[in-house]
């Protein structure tokens, strides 16, 4: 549904990004994650078409971003970082605004800005002024926006920064269901928004991508997965079952955690064998799994090795 | 395309009338042309609106920047542009939907001042077809000046800066008018040629010169023109 090939923009002697690459299938929520001023708005802008790239190629909902903006525009729900808001205009004018602009029928258009406003909860709320509104309500008509002309793709800047913590479930909830009927780009620093939500991640620093790949890929990345088994038996001390396991050709450390399980290094995935071993020792296996590190570590790891 | 020239324009005068903007310049600009109207008959004695007119054509210079101000520049700093342009709008659809939005406010500024011919009439014999063709007059000198407060406003996301620059640029068209003591006999022509106040000349006189049709519609031309370079360029900054 989306993709960029290299994508690289430069003003004048500073480079913003450089050869960006990556893609998204259908229906798919990508998590787009990188400190501040990495490049995260930048690669947005160029995707929605508002910038010109200097260099590379992005293709969105099957139309070249270059050769056919405005396809590409009719495609694209995009939300920037601070809701693009009239504040003169209430709710209900705003949205028929954009709708109007965006080529939602006049017969349609009642009846789409009734469902995006009932979708982001802003039911009952038409005839309020926008720049009345707080900044949560005023989130949820940016995103009503980015929504009212039924695009395939979405484009979220930052959707739920400025949100209180009910706001945020709310947002997110929104964005959860929307995942398999729209393709969404979603772009943050709150690593367990994209934990939650999304099935591949971006990282971007410096202007370039740093990591990509499955959520669990990219937190793989970061070196620390190990392997946490439980073994039950009576027979033995527990030194003899750690060092049975240690034992085995492709595990290279075993250490024995407070609660009485096994911490296990290997390169390559042991459980197999793991497994055989214990049940051939008549022992019995309570606990035997992957433990990948959290988002945010595998991030710091990235984004910090990077910079070292 | 005529689809969001429209969308733009209705969405324009919405944020017009509700803001206090409009009615504040509607206002101020009927009272002074109510001013200029009773100093014109006062100080003249003829059933004319000679002198309102040119009076106002010079108002209008100061005007019409204010009410142009906000247009492109506001848009810019709410961040509104960024939504424009990633909506499948295209630049030439907003700047007209944007100057006809103007162009209308203007338009009824320049009904409302219709009460002072109606007036006219009732006491003396105004020239109607004069009449006419002043109004004709003033509202090309608004066509004019706003596309050029337009193209002040695209420059800048403040909005100050953008309706005195409007003034600046506007001024030199009417001072230059003046400026023949000052470059000579032999820049005569050149001072013609770009001066706002002879180009209106032969409207207040009733008559339709195509030549000063052309002036106006060139100087809209030229400043809408160049609203739309400068939108254009400011993507790729």
């Amino acid at each position: 549904m989306i993709e960029a090939h290299g994508l690289t923009k430069r003003y004048g002697p500073m480079t913003a990004i450089e050869d960006v690459s990556f893609s998204v299938a259908d229906g798919e929520i990508l998590g787009f994650i990188g400190p501040n001023g990495a490049g995260k708005t930048t690669t947005m802008r160029i995707l929605t078409g508002y910038l010109p790239a200097s260099d590379g190629r992005a293709i969105v909902a099957g139309h070249d971003v270059f050769e056919q903006p405005l396809k590409v525009k009719n495609a694209v729900g995009y939300l920037p970082e601070t809701p693009p808001l009239y504040r003169e205009l209430t709710v209900g004018q705003y949205l028929g605004f954009v709708a109007e602009l965006r080529g939602v029928a006049r017969s349609q258009r009642l009846r789409r800005i009734g469902e995006v406003m009932e979708k982001v909860g802003l039911t009952g709320w038409e005839r309020r002024i926008l720049g009345s509104l707080s900044k949560g309500y005023r989130q949820r008509v940016g995103l009503a926006q980015a929504m009212v002309h039924d695009p395939p793709v979405l484009i979220l800047d930052e959707p739920t920064s400025g949100l209180d913590p009910a706001q945020v479930a709310g947002v997110r909830e929104l964005i959860a269901r929307l995942a398999g009927e729209r393709t969404v780009i979603l772009s943050t620093h709150i690593l367990r928004e994209v934990e939650a939500l999304c099935s591949r991640v971006v990282v971007i620093d410096q202007g370039r991508v740093a990591a990509r790949g499955s959520l669990e890929e990219v937190c793989a990345m970061a070196g620390g997965v190990w392997y946490r088994a439980r073994v039950e038996q009576e027979e033995e001390a527990p030194a003899v079952v750690a060092a049975a396991v240690g034992g085995l050709a492709g595990v290279t450390e075993v250490q024995a955690l407070d609660d009485g399980s096994l911490q296990i290094q290997a390169p390559g995935d042991p459980r197999a064998e793991i497994a055989r071993l214990v049940v051939s020792r008549g022992w019995s296996l309570a606990a035997l799994d992957r433990q990948v590190p959290g988002l945010e570590e595998a991030f710091l790891h990235i984004v910090g090795r990077e910079h070292g | 395309m005529i689809r969001t020239v429209w969308a733009i324009y209705r969405k324009e005068l919405r944020v017009y009338f509700v803001s206090p903007l409009a009615y504040a310049f509607l206002g101020a600009f009927l009272f002074l042309a109510g001013l200029f109207f009773y100093l014109g008959i006062a100080m003249t004695g003829e059933a004319s609106l000679r002198v309102m007119l040119g009076n106002l054509a010079i108002s209008l210079l100061f005007v019409l920047p204010m009410l142009t101000m906000r247009q492109l520049a506001e848009e810019q700093r709410q961040g509104t542009f960024e939504l424009l342009m990633t909506a499948p709008v295209q630049l030439p659809a907003l700047i007209l939907g944007k100057w006809f939005a103007v162009l209308t406010l203007c338009a009824a500024m320049l009904v409302g001042t219709l009460l002072f011919p109606i007036v006219l009439a009732y006491y003396g014999e105004p020239d109607w077809g004069m009449v006419a063709t002043s109004y004709i007059g003033m509202f090309c000198c608004c066509a004019a000046f706003s596309a050029a407060g337009m193209f002040t406003s695209s420059l800048t996301d403040d909005q100050v800066a953008a309706g005195l620059g409007g003034i600046l640029l506007l001024l030199p068209f009417w001072l230059v008018g003046n400026a023949t003591a000052v470059l000579g006999e032999e820049w005569q022509e050149v001072i013609d040629l770009v001066a706002l106040l002879p180009h209106l000349r032969s409207f207040t006189r009733g008559v339709l010169d195509s030549a000063d049709l052309a002036w106006f519609g060139g100087f809209c031309f030229i400043f809408l023109f160049l609203t739309y370079r400068t939108l254009e360029s400011r993507r790729w900054r």
